[in-house]
């Protein structure tokens, strides 16, 4: 009586590991498939670049006109490698990674910080619309002459610029995330007793940070630009002097060669502004 | 301490009244919007009682300004003309003691459901181990132990809808303002919430005015039902309804001999008309 009592329970144990083992299996075939299918993208993404470049580089090593005009990947790597070991490359990137992360912080700081604000007085954000659109359609560029007369040649004007192509389109993303708000929620806050300033606090932040991310991403490469812009006017290094210097003497694949690094900057950046972002809100990664 | 049988916000709203006045009374309350310069009446001259300890559902026809009728009560608009008593007293704004429910449960994403309960008790400043305390009896009662720190967008809808009943329990409101919180969920899920929020408020006899167009939801929860008319809406009829059962058990209230009569009669009372 008692063996059986014990012994009876282990049949459907054993089912029920079985079934479970089963599931574990196609578990993990599905998983497989799906990072196989991500590996093919990969894949396929390496082989149109490589393709690229082969093309380039056939269609400039018989050809010195057309290598003088297009340079040519070898010649590029060429150039990354002396600026590499003459040290420029670093300092260049350094110097546009330092003006692109100072605009780019100031300008979101003062562009998030008016934009949600906005929230707290519809007459405010309606009397300022029609000179933030103003401001906002204003190209940074033809600003720069100025900002180097106001700011110098150092390092100022240049965050001075970058700040400028950012600030505008954060102020307006992150307004837009705080009017967005459910009014709704809103309600509910205001029947749970929230006063302004709490429902600001604990609904319209939180509640706009989706939109500010999505601000972020767009305003790193703002902010290059800004930078770069910037050291075209008027500078003695970064990766815009680079460009601008090798561009004037006709050294085409240096220029290339400093547009490489400005894009590897871009991705850096941007990169980081993600992990930020999945850091700051961890319930989007489970949606 | 049993923080959720202790109506300690309602202690000072019904401390103040008259032993025996209802929390609610609305005296010939209307309400009118304007639509492009054209006056639309919504509510037409509405009066009603909440007594203490009474579910009454509010049915009527799609449009009829249940909506309308539930912001004015709140104190998130003003009516035109007409007297809200709480307690006895007309107030300006929001009414102290007072839980909302919708039937969007309006979790907030980046809470977790623990700190979603928690919010009207941070609102209210109350300390946060207390607030965490409170917000974990209310959870585990609504059979939601073990989910207090899953983030909303891993619950399902009738979990979520749950946290939502436990947010607003968690204040121990003496009047809960439900506009159709259980409309959106599948009819099992429904009825097992319905359960639970009848035998929640009921056992610390909690009001409860219910706005729902379902009216087999509204003669099974509630001790009193009213059916409003189109727009401009006005109380059209009032049924109290008695099933002679325990009126915590949705299915058992469902099975009752009464039910069906009451469902027919309300249905017929709506006069909606096949077009």
């Amino acid at each position: 009586m008692d063996a059986s009592a014990t012994f009876t329970p282990a049949k459907p144990d054993a089912a029920a590991d079985e079934a479970a083992d089963r599931a574990a299996a196609r578990l993990a075939a599905h998983r497989r498939a799906r990072r196989r299918a991500t590996a093919l993208v990969i894949l396929s993404q390496v082989a149109l670049l490589a393709a690229f470049l082969a093309f380039w580089e056939y269609m400039t090593v018989f050809d010195k006109q057309t290598a003088f005009m297009f340079g040519s990947p070898s010649a590029i790597a060429g150039f990354l490698m002396t600026m590499a070991k003459d040290g420029s490359l670093w300092r260049d990137t350094y110097v546009t990674g330092v003006e692109t992360l100072l605009g780019f912080a100031v300008g979101n700081v003062i562009g998030t910080l008016i934009g949600l604000s906005l929230w707290y007085s519809r007459f405010v954000s309606r009397v300022i619309e029609p000179f933030v659109i103003a401001l906002g359609s204003i190209p940074i560029i033809a600003l720069a002459p100025i900002i180097i007369i106001w700011f110098g040649t150092g390092l100022t004007s240049k965050i001075a610029m970058s700040t400028l192509s950012v600030v505008i389109v954060a102020l307006v993303t992150s307004y837009k995330g705080a009017v967005g708000v459910d009014e709704d929620q809103i309600n509910l806050m205001r029947t749970l007793g929230a006063s302004k300033f709490q429902i600001f606090r604990k609904l319209v932040v939180p509640a706009s940070l989706a939109d500010i991310f999505a601000g972020l991403k767009l305003t790193v490469g703002f902010a290059l630009i800004g930078a770069i812009v910037g050291e075209f006017m008027s500078s003695s290094e970064g990766l815009g002097h680079a460009i601008f210097k090798a561009g004037s003497l006709y050294i085409i694949p240096k220029v290339f060669a400093a547009l490489v690094a400005t894009i590897a900057l871009a991705l850096v950046l941007t990169f980081i502004v993600g992990k930020v972002e999945k850091l700051l809100m961890p319930w989007r990664r489970l949606s | 301490m049993n923080a959720v049988d202790t109506p300690a916000i309602a202690a000072g709203a019904v401390g103040m009244a008259p032993a025996g006045t209802p929390p609610l009374v609305v005296e010939h309350v209307a309400k009118s919007y304007d639509a492009d310069g054209r006056i639309v009446p919504v509510i037409g001259d509405l009066s009603l009682t909440l007594n203490e300890g009474e579910i009454v559902a509010i049915v009527g026809p799609s449009g009829c300004g249940k909506t309308t009728l539930l912001n004015t009560l709140c104190g998130l608009i003003g009516a035109d003309s007409g007297r809200i008593r709480w307690h006895g007293r007309e107030i300006s704004g929001q009414p102290s003691g007072v839980g909302y429910m919708l039937q969007k449960d309006l979790l907030l994403p980046w809470r977790t459901a623990l700190r979603n309960v928690m919010l009207g008790l941070e609102i209210r400043g109350v300390s946060l181990s207390d607030a965490e305390e409170r917000s974990h009896v209310v959870l585990d009662k609504l059979g939601l132990h073990g989910f207090a720190e899953h983030y909303p967008t891993t619950l399902s809808g009738g979990m979520r809808q749950r946290v939502a009943l436990a947010r607003t329990l968690v204040n121990e409101p003496d009047v809960l303002l439900l506009d159709e919180p259980f409309a959106a969920l599948d009819f099992q899920t429904k009825l097992l919430i319905e359960s639970d929020t009848a035998r929640l408020v009921r056992e610390s006899r909690r009001s409860v005015l219910l706005i729902t167009h379902d009216i087999e939801e509204a003669v099974s929860i509630a001790d009193r039902v009213i059916v409003l008319t189109k727009r401009p809406t006005r109380v059209k009829a009032v049924y109290d309804i008695a099933l002679g059962t325990e009126r915590t058990d949705m299915i058992a209230a469902r099975e009752s001999a009464g039910f069906v009569d009451y469902v027919r009669r309300i249905w017929a009372d709506l006069d909606v008309t096949r077009q």
